[in-house]
């Protein structure tokens, strides 16, 4: 199996489903953990590295740990395997970028995916449609408890789980929430939000992790400390907030809906005519685009193409999954060509009149 | 519009800027690579907190606190000072955290308000001791969810404050 063999199917968090789902994309839990009696992985040396890489994927994947999991080798991974991961939320940017004996198990359906030998020995994330915390919480800790009966995590009762950033020890638990708000950015509310849910210690960010800027008005609301409280707490604290912020973004779509119906209808047209007909098209247009066409389905504008349809269509447009396939290497503007013919065709067959 | 090479030679230029200096226009043409190199490409243009930058910033706060001592001492499982951690901002082994306690104590206050684990699992499988306390914080949280959604910030600040009042308190009895 090959990273471009998942460019097919639908993945877990795209499907569309699940609590909320007009307005929370996906749910995330990620944990970081280390092996004890290990350096952390800078200060590995290459045969420790190489030698560690091997035991967490014989303990993940060939003994069954994890189940139905295939371990992608990120060292050898082309460049484009590597990117077509990053673009599924599989792994992360610095993962793909690193150098060194380093891998990731992807589990069958792509909810569940373990880093080897990124910043921490693990980082063990389980991903799902839609508002799910509870239920991709219990999924972590069960395949967090799997693994750490077979391998003795580096722990300290005054610390908890110790790991390389000091960011992430005691629970090593990060819980983040994708929404898309549109309607809270035209109607410039989102700082507002922003600052409400920074007032409470969490943190804000754009679609692809630490650092990067929000696009196509998606945002990811995550905890930031993990010491100091339980597991549970932590979920449940970014649990109470995520309500709070789609109520947020439901009262501003009735409002745009009231007072700017003309303006927001011709948005969504405007962008659906964009999508069908345009010749040359850019990443960062198309997503932007996408996102004025998923609101306009969610609020009843325009009828087709499915939510489903529009979220492959997010991930389908990004560089590596087009060039896959597309099925050669493609240069920025022949890409661009390439995404524009591309989204013709699926909404052409998909998209009705 | 034809197709314009990019300065460099190398490639078709697909980002174009339009740049007015004292009513002056003056256009130019880049390739992706070029662009990126001077910049150029996704302007930012939402206020994204960037965690990196700050805990940079707060890791060297610790460090400059730390004496001269602590600044050299060396972990004797992986060889690393509390000077380099503080310039590279990830420890070597989790042997770190104890010869550094020094150092990494007060940076982790800084970070997540406290320095100690509250125990995992444990915790959610044991009768909670003082419930009394565990709900005057869920009322005081909720109060404060309350608060923020009405956008009284000040509330919620004095709120806040009652919450980790109220929590270090917790731990005092707790040691």
């Amino acid at each position: 199996m090959r990273p471009t063999d998942l460019v097919e199917q639908p993945g877990e968090w795209l499907r569309g489903t699940g609590a909320l789902s007009d307005i929370v994309i996906s749910t995330r839990i990620r944990l970081a953990r280390n092996i004890a009696g290990y350096p952390f992985v800078t200060r590995l040396k290459p045969p420790q590295q190489a030698k560690l890489s091997q035991l967490l994927c014989q303990v993940i994947v060939d003994e069954g740990t994890v189940p139905e999991c295939h371990y992608f080798d990120l060292k050898v991974a082309s460049a484009i395997d590597r990117r077509l991961l990053v673009e599924r939320h599989l792994i992360s940017k610095e993962h793909e970028e690193a150098e060194g004996e380093r891998g990731v198990a992807v589990q069958a359906t792509e909810a569940v995916s373990i880093m080897v030998n990124e910043e921490d020995h693990l980082r063990i994330q389980v991903l799902h449609s839609g508002f799910e915390l509870e239920t991709v919480w219990q999924a972590a800790s069960q395949i967090d408890t799997a693994i750490g009966e077979r391998v003795p995590y580096a722990y300290s009762e005054r610390l908890g789980f110790l790991t390389a950033c000091p960011t992430n020890v005691g629970t090593g638990l990060r819980a983040s929430v994708m929404l898309h708000l549109p309607a809270l950015e035209m109607t410039k509310h989102i700082e507002k939000v922003f600052l409400a849910v920074a007032k409470i210690n969490l943190a804000v960010r754009g679609l692809y992790g630490e650092g990067t800027q929000a696009f196509g008005n998606f945002y990811q609301v995550s905890n930031q400390v993990t010491l100091g409280r339980s597991e549970e707490q932590i979920v449940r604290e970014v649990a109470a907030i995520i309500p709070e912020v789609v109520e947020n973004e439901r009262r501003a779509r009735e409002v745009i809906l009231e007072k700017s119906r003309q303006q927001v209808e011709d948005r969504v047209w405007r962008a659906y005519g964009m999508l069908r007909h345009a010749r040359t098209i850019s990443s960062s247009e198309a997503i932007a685009l996408l996102s004025h066409l998923r609101l306009g389905v969610h609020l009843g504008i325009i009828a087709e193409p499915n939510i489903e349809a529009i979220n492959q269509l997010f991930v389908r447009t990004l560089p590596a999954h087009l060039q896959v396939l597309v099925g050669r290497e493609l240069d920025a503007t022949t890409r661009d060509v390439a995404r524009a013919t591309y989204i013709r065709r699926c909404l052409g067959e998909n998209g009705g009149s | 519009m034809s197709q314009i090479v990019c300065p460099c030679g190398k490639k078709l230029a697909t980002i174009h800027v339009t740049e007015i200096i004292n009513g002056e226009k003056k256009e130019i043409h880049l390739c992706e690579d070029c662009a990126k190199k001077k910049k150029l490409m996704f302007p930012v243009t939402n206020p994204v907190v960037d965690l990196g930058e700050v805990l940079g910033s707060i890791i060297q706060a610790a460090g400059e606190a730390g004496s001269d001592e602590l600044q050299a001492t060396a972990c004797p499982e992986c060889g690393i000072t509390f000077g380099e951690f503080r310039s590279g901002g990830r420890f070597g082994c989790p042997n770190d955290y104890e010869v550094f306690r020094r150092g990494v104590d007060p940076l982790l206050e800084r970070i997540h308000g406290t320095a100690e684990h509250r125990r995992k699992r444990a915790a959610s499988l044991a009768p909670a001791s003082g419930k009394s306390h565990d709900d005057r914080l869920a009322e005081l949280r909720a109060e404060l969810r309350k608060a923020v959604s009405e956008e009284a910030y000040e509330r919620a600040a004095r709120i806040r404050d009652q919450i980790y009042a109220l929590k270090k308190g917790k731990d005092h009895e707790a040691d």
